[in-house]
């Protein structure tokens, strides 16, 4: 297939960078004042801010540099059982932990993908399932931190069980979901990002000009095994209990793969709006009627894919510009045809 | 481990070579035709068991007759799935991102389909010939077993008289080696993608419900069987119709005999590991080594 057209940008990148960081910052700053106001089921916001923020560390891979992973529960739950061991056995404080759980699952990344990037496209996305099953199954029978049945999380304040603050899990997450977005922003607007956008349309085309696809991929895939480890380690600090069955899931990488396949991909609101979607979804429609969650995401990927490969920001910017009669201004959306 | 025990090993590894044949041809053919990695390969499988599970409970067919009779089904099934979905996508000579996705939530669907109708309670059939064993010499083999594999090798053995024999076939076979001469000599592939799609999806019906005899099933049923069949086709070189019979001999040996070394648990993160180590060391597969040899010679 042919290469992306790209869209024709009338703002220079400065001003299209500036302007999502100021929506960042102004979103960022509504959800961090929320504890303090009547509004917001905090439970509710702070699990969906943990699929936002994986939904945004996998658009760095899948997005941009076109790379489709069928495994990044492998990192939210290397993230999840590294912070989980590190406050329980070692007694580290609970953000330390964090940023180790992101530490582990960028070096976990960097072990699945020295291999697994020499593949391309499909092939990439075949052994990343197999290496997410077989993650999955070896942790299972880990005994050193408690195997199939789990593993429970114990933060110790002063010799006695640390209390349950929901509003500081919150916060904590709020913090790595701002992260997150300014990474997002930063790639979206930079050479680097650039780069993998080259590398996703044509790979070979890409090494012609001097891009190392495999280092830049290495690092992309690193970037977002670090946000959703650290995503995970906020999971497993909250949750006080992980198992392998939970946190390794398969349906946790497909999840995390949906969410800006269905937003738009390779846009930094794309992840974001799926997301959210996906988070309040999963909230409110698994609660009451759980046989239809899987064919409901089934139905909108397939539609996503038949009808708008842009996702819910190409169906947006479409009605924009037949509201307004104008050309599409904007990223790149990636066309019907993105090759793999 | 004697004499016998190996024999034993190596014959329970030649029985689950061929229900993994029929089990990954499928995929094989939409591949090698469409150069599309079918995803949704195990819900087509997961409800091929369910067929054979509703045949035999409602109008009581026998299993093995029920696994028969889900071939033209679920052929007709993946004609009418191309003809409604996959004919929509972008036609390449690589396997592409869309359609990988749209395979991958068709998949979720089926499974959805799959909980909406039966749960999530484990389903099994049981016959008279489910717990039955022959004695052969030292051997013994599980009737059920011996079936299912004649099942699988009288159908890979039709498939590959089809391939050889039919002007069907050798445009299956034009087509998986050069699509551009393919479209030259007249082969319509529009056609073509159509049937052998339902092919594939025939394929992955009867191995579903075959495996239905063997194993107890829910609607997440195909999902381990879907990988195997991605390191099957993988080790078979993707595209090769004799591939895929040496790749599911050779999991299904490493798999069997593994079993005496490796705690049964992890088991399963063997024969992935495999599929990533074949995919890195031998991209073209266990059939191109061997025709390299030959070229060589």
């Amino acid at each position: 297939m042919t290469a992306a057209p790209t869209g024709t940008r009338t703002h220079p990148p400065r001003v299209t960078a500036a302007r999502d960081l100021a929506a960042a910052a102004v979103l960022v700053a509504v959800l961090a004042v929320l504890p303090w106001t009547e509004w917001g089921n905090l439970r509710l916001l702070f699990t969906t801010l943990i699929w936002t923020t994986c939904s945004i560390a996998w658009n760095l891979v899948g997005g941009y540099a076109g790379q489709v992973s069928f495994g990044f529960a492998v990192f939210y739950g290397i993230g999840a059982y590294t912070a989980a061991v590190l406050i329980t056995e070692a007694h580290v404080n609970p953000y330390l932990a964090f940023a180790g759980a992101a530490l582990a699952a960028a070096a976990a990344s960097l072990l699945v993908g020295i291999p697994t990037f020499r593949l391309r496209g499909p092939y990439f996305a075949i052994a990343t399932i197999g290496i997410n099953e077989a993650v999955r199954v070896v942790m299972n029978n880990m005994e050193a931190v408690g195997a199939a049945s789990g593993y429970r999380v114990n933060e110790m304040v002063g010799g006695q069980r640390a209390p349950f603050v929901m509003a500081e899990h919150y916060l904590s997450m709020v913090v790595i979901f701002a992260v997150a977005l300014l990474v997002s922003i930063l790639v979206a607007r930079s050479r680097f990002g650039l780069a993998l956008t080259a590398i996703r349309d044509d790979e070979d085309a890409a090494a012609d000009i001097g891009i190392n696809a495999f280092q830049h991929k290495l690092a992309a895939h690193a970037l977002a095994a670090a946000l959703v480890g650290a995503a995970g380690g906020a999971y497993a600090r909250y949750a006080a209990f992980i198992d392998p069955g939970g946190v390794f899931n398969f349906n946790n990488s497909v999840s995390i793969l949906l969410m800006p396949v269905i937003g738009g991909l390779a846009t930094v609101w794309g992840p974001i709006i799926g997301g959210a979607v996906y988070g309040i979804v999963q909230e409110e429609l698994v609660a009451r009627f759980s046989q239809i969650h899987l064919g409901l995401y089934g139905t909108l990927l397939i539609l996503a894919i038949l009808f708008e490969p842009g996702g819910v920001v190409g169906l947006m910017r479409r009605v924009w510009r037949a509201l307004t009669g104008r050309r599409v201004q904007g990223g790149p959306v990636p066309a019907r045809g993105v090759k793999a | 481990m004697g004499v016998i025990d190996v024999l034993n090993l190596l014959v329970a590894s030649l029985l689950l070579a061929g229900i993994y044949t029929t089990m990954s041809i499928g995929m094989t053919i939409i591949y090698g035709v469409m150069k599309i990695i079918n995803l949704a390969h195990a819900g087509f499988m997961m409800l091929g068991a369910y067929f054979v599970y509703e045949v035999f409970n409602r109008l009581g067919v026998h299993p093995i007759l029920g696994a028969l009779l889900a071939f033209p089904v679920f052929f007709l099934l993946g004609m009418a799935v191309h003809w409604l979905l996959v004919r929509w996508l972008p036609v390449s000579d690589q396997p592409t991102l869309p359609s990988l996705l749209l395979l991958f939530g068709l998949w979720l669907v089926l499974q959805n389909v799959g909980y909406a109708a039966w749960g999530n309670l484990d389903r099994s059939i049981y016959t008279d010939m489910t717990l039955a064993t022959v004695r052969l010499g030292p051997l013994t083999l599980s009737v059920v077993q011996l079936v299912v594999f004649t099942v699988a090798v009288i159908s890979v053995v039709l498939l590959q008289f089809m391939l050889t024999r039919t002007w069907f076939g050798r445009a299956v076979r034009a087509l998986t080696q050069n699509p551009f001469a393919g479209q030259l000599v007249g082969i319509d592939t529009a056609r073509m993608s159509r049937l052998s799609f339902g092919l594939g999806i025939a394929f992955a019906g009867l191995a579903g419900a075959l495996l239905a005899s063997l194993y107890s099933f829910d609607p997440d049923f195909g999902r381990p069987f879907l990988l195997r069949s991605f390191v099957i086709i993988v080790l078979g070189g993707l595209e090769s119709f004799t591939g895929v019979a040496l790749g599911a001999l050779i999991l299904a040996l490493v798999e069997t005999f593994s079993v005496q070394f490796v705690p049964a648990g992890y088991q399963m993160a063997i024969s992935f590991s495999l599929l990533v180590v074949a995919l890195l060391v031998l991209p073209g597969g266990v059939a191109s080594l061997i025709e390299r040899r030959g070229r060589t010679t």
